[in-house]
């Protein structure tokens, strides 16, 4: 192996731009793939991470909201009506509308939830302080520098002061800063935000069902017996979310395709080299190089461009999460990276199986055709 | 050039991985720009449609259609400025509406107006209390002529007069009703979000000719105080994600045609070094580098011409069986733009080559 690694290695040292070309072209897709995972995992949980990080584990909505968190209403009879199903262990009310808020000293809109202390809806990864009990307090997503313990934040008319109280983590919704208060706090928004509201009504009911009820069930009774309303798991309110089955949908055809030409490329460029180098590669088996040994300095040599590839995408989807301007929190997970570099091993090696087979087919013998090997033509 | 295309025609086979390879990447570039551009037309179209020039915000709103409230006072104000030859109120409420006949809601974008957008015929008063001109988006979730819809919670009876294209908001289908219908549907869907008579969320300035954009603009906010007037185009692009949307998968697009470039240009570097050999012939009876080079680059644009078609035509078939909330649209400037994109970098790829047919010695050819 060692002889094999001489090989590869002296012939890479030899032919330094081509190499470094291929691996930063490698490393451009590795970056392709990588930041669009991660700008999808970042979108998805902004999307959705405040329906996923609280405590119903059904929720309701008005029928009319198409599962839109945004576009739901319930009205008090609804609202009546879903808390009298048989399965039902507690419910409270939980409301959410975009605001404009004054924090840090700027504007900013913020998404904010009104939920009710102690019941179904309350926000489940505070990661410091504590959750808001009076209508004047309110917890912040950590990710939003604007939101910090003892900040003050405020409606744009200054009618409501809120202090920030707690922090959640991955509790985001509609990829805007996120702010938790209690129902009443949310009340008080809604009226400095528009006096002419005729009412300030629950955009969901959140439940949790009682001993010997499963969410599943809850949720399948509520829509049998209300009519008007539609209820949700918590696992299905995040995953049919509008907009997150197309979201997802979108990016795996894009992911699938890019994966696809990672391949492609890798195998064009090492059948040229082979091709290149096959009147080489000719001799080197006539004067009894076995074919395991040429086959391992080819392997040798993809796993060199494949991991340059692998280091150049990583570094560039780091300084590209860093630096990015999307107004998302990016991050990359570690498990998706893991994934994604074993994908495009796997592939590069798939991609380059004809060029494996060409060499493995170099007969000897055709040596004494070769004219440049001194052979007859 | 005529070598090349002779070559092309009788061994198709030869240019088949890299046909393959650009028309996978032609399929990556067009659903790429046809999802860029489904995103950017059903979230913008009923801005896009509209004939006035300005768009005036609450300055409080953060330039959020939705979030804006502009009073009659304010209004006034407006009208007031020199510069302004008038303004029409708008508002949207984004509600669901019934539609006879269908299980699924359909996804409406109420919208209160009163100026008529682009698509929309001149009113003059045509379109009663309870009738709507529907975008023709929203014949796909069954609506048609003359239907009665119940739009919103409280399943407000509208009827379907009419039809407008590319009017629709945030992905939902425009429906255009008259004001007051629009802010009754708004006031009992989101009883939190009601507007009294004569409150619009924004307003849609025309100016008068010759006037300049931006001094108007400024002189209304100047006037009022608690305004931010934007351009049609800015109020575009300030509307959620939209930024954001058109530089990420803008940025993807470059990356993907360079990656097409990139791949071209290994498939006609192998082609050229296997051919090492008959060039030399070539050139030993005459062929100059240029008619050698030229008959390359034939190749590789018909090669990208003919993968983008079977490419585009992939893509429209992908899109058959796509979920239908997937927003793709092929505008005919991006299939011109990718072609473009696809053929110039095909070409700078085959150019790659260029060297190794110039370093081609005749003499090489007799041993």
């Amino acid at each position: 192996m060692v002889s094999n690694v001489f090989l590869a290695g002296r012939e890479i040292r030899r032919a330094k731009l081509r190499f470094g070309l291929l691996a930063g072209a490698v490393g451009l897709l590795v970056f392709l793939i990588l930041f669009q995972q991660a700008l999808l995992g970042s979108l998805l949980k902004s999307f959705t991470g405040a329906i996923e990080n609280q405590s119903g584990t059904v929720l309701v909505y008005g029928a009319e909201a198409r599962k839109n968190v945004s576009g739901s209403v319930i009205p008090p009879p609804l609202q009546a009506a879903v808390e009298a199903v048989d399965g039902v262990g507690a419910s409270a009310p939980l409301a959410e509308a975009t605001f404009t808020v004054q924090a840090a000293g700027a504007l900013t809109d913020s998404s904010v939830f009104g939920f009710t202390p102690g019941g179904p809806g309350e926000p489940t990864r505070l990661v410091e302080g504590r959750l808001p009990q009076s209508p004047t307090e309110a917890a912040g997503s950590k990710e939003d520098p604007a939101f910090t313990i003892g900040a003050t934040v405020t409606s744009v008319n200054g009618d409501v002061e809120l202090t920030v109280v707690g922090l959640t983590e991955g509790s985001r919704f509609s990829v805007a800063p996120t702010l938790w208060v209690t129902f009443d706090g949310f009340t008080a928004l809604r009226l400095a935000a528009n006096p002419d509201a005729r009412a300030v009504l629950p955009s969901l009911v959140a439940l949790t069902p009682a001993a010997g009820t499963t969410p599943e069930q809850l949720a399948q009774r509520v829509n049998d017996e209300v009519p008007g309303v539609q209820a949700l798991t918590r696992d299905q309110a995040v995953s049919e979310a509008p907009g997150v089955a197309q979201v997802t949908q979108s990016f795996r055809l894009i992911l699938g395709l890019a994966f696809l030409v990672v391949a492609v490329v890798i195998g064009f460029f090492f059948l040229i080299l082979t091709v290149q180098k096959l009147p080489s590669l000719t001799l080197l088996r006539a004067v009894g190089a076995p074919v395991g040994y040429l086959v391992r300095a080819l392997l040798a040599q993809i796993a060199f461009v494949v991991a340059g590839g692998l280091v150049v995408g990583l570094a560039l989807t780091v300084l590209a999460v860093r630096g990015a301007s999307t107004g998302l929190p990016i991050a990359l997970s570690p498990s998706t990276a893991i994934g994604s570099a074993l994908g495009v091993i796997v592939l590069a090696l798939l991609g380059s199986i004809v060029t494996l087979l060409r060499v493995a087919r170099i007969d000897p013998a055709s040596v004494v055709n070769r004219p440049s090997l001194g052979g007859l033509a | 050039m005529k070598l090349g295309l002779i070559e092309l025609f009788r061994k198709p086979a030869r240019f088949g991985v890299a046909g393959a390879s650009l028309v996978l990447l032609t399929v990556l570039l067009l659903f790429l720009g046809g999802l860029l551009d489904g995103l950017y037309r059903s979230s913008t179209g009923l801005l896009r449609s509209q004939r006035a020039e300005l768009v005036v915000f609450s300055s409080d709103a953060r330039e959020s259609l939705i979030r804006s409230r502009i009073d009659p006072e304010t209004r006034a104000q407006v009208e007031a400025v020199p510069g302004v030859q008038s303004a029409g109120g708008l508002g949207v409420a984004l509600v669901g509406g019934r539609v006879p006949g269908e299980d699924e809601l359909a996804n409406l974008a109420v919208v209160g107006f009163e100026k008529e957008p682009n698509s929309m015929p001149m009113l003059d008063g045509v379109l009663g209390p309870d009738q709507a001109f529907a975008d023709r988006t929203l014949e796909a979730a069954g609506v048609e002529l003359g239907q009665v819809i119940e739009v919103g919670a409280a399943r407000t009876p509208v009827t379907v007069i009419g039809w407008v294209t590319d009017t629709d908001f945030l992905q939902q289908g425009g429906f255009w009703v008259q004001p007051d219908t629009w802010r009754r549907i708004l006031g009992e869907s989101r009883p939190d979000a009601n507007l009294p008579p004569g409150t619009f969320q924004v307003l849609s300035l025309t100016i008068e000719p010759g006037a300049d954009l931006a001094l108007v603009a400024a002189a209304v906010d100047a006037a009022t105080g608690t305004t931010t007037t934007l351009t049609r185009q800015d109020a575009v692009l300030a509307l959620p994600g939209i930024r954001e949307q058109n530089s990420t998968f803008s940025s993807i697009i470059y990356v993907t045609l360079f990656v097409a470039g990139l791949v071209v240009a290994l498939f006609f570097a192998l082609l050229t070094l296997e051919r090492i050999g008959l060039y030399a012939v070539f050139k030993a009876i005459g062929a100059s580098t240029r008619q050698i080079f030229t008959g390359v680059i034939t190749q590789a644009v018909v090669v990208a011409l003919v993968s983008f078609v079977v490419g585009a035509i992939l893509i429209l078939l992908i899109t058959q069986v796509l979920p239908t909330g997937i927003p793709i649209a092929f505008e005919p400037a991006r299939l011109v733009q990718t072609a473009i994109g696809l053929v110039v970098m095909s070409a700078l790829g085959a150019a790659i080559s260029l060297r190794r047919v110039v370093k081609v010695d005749p003499a090489s050819a007799i041993g």
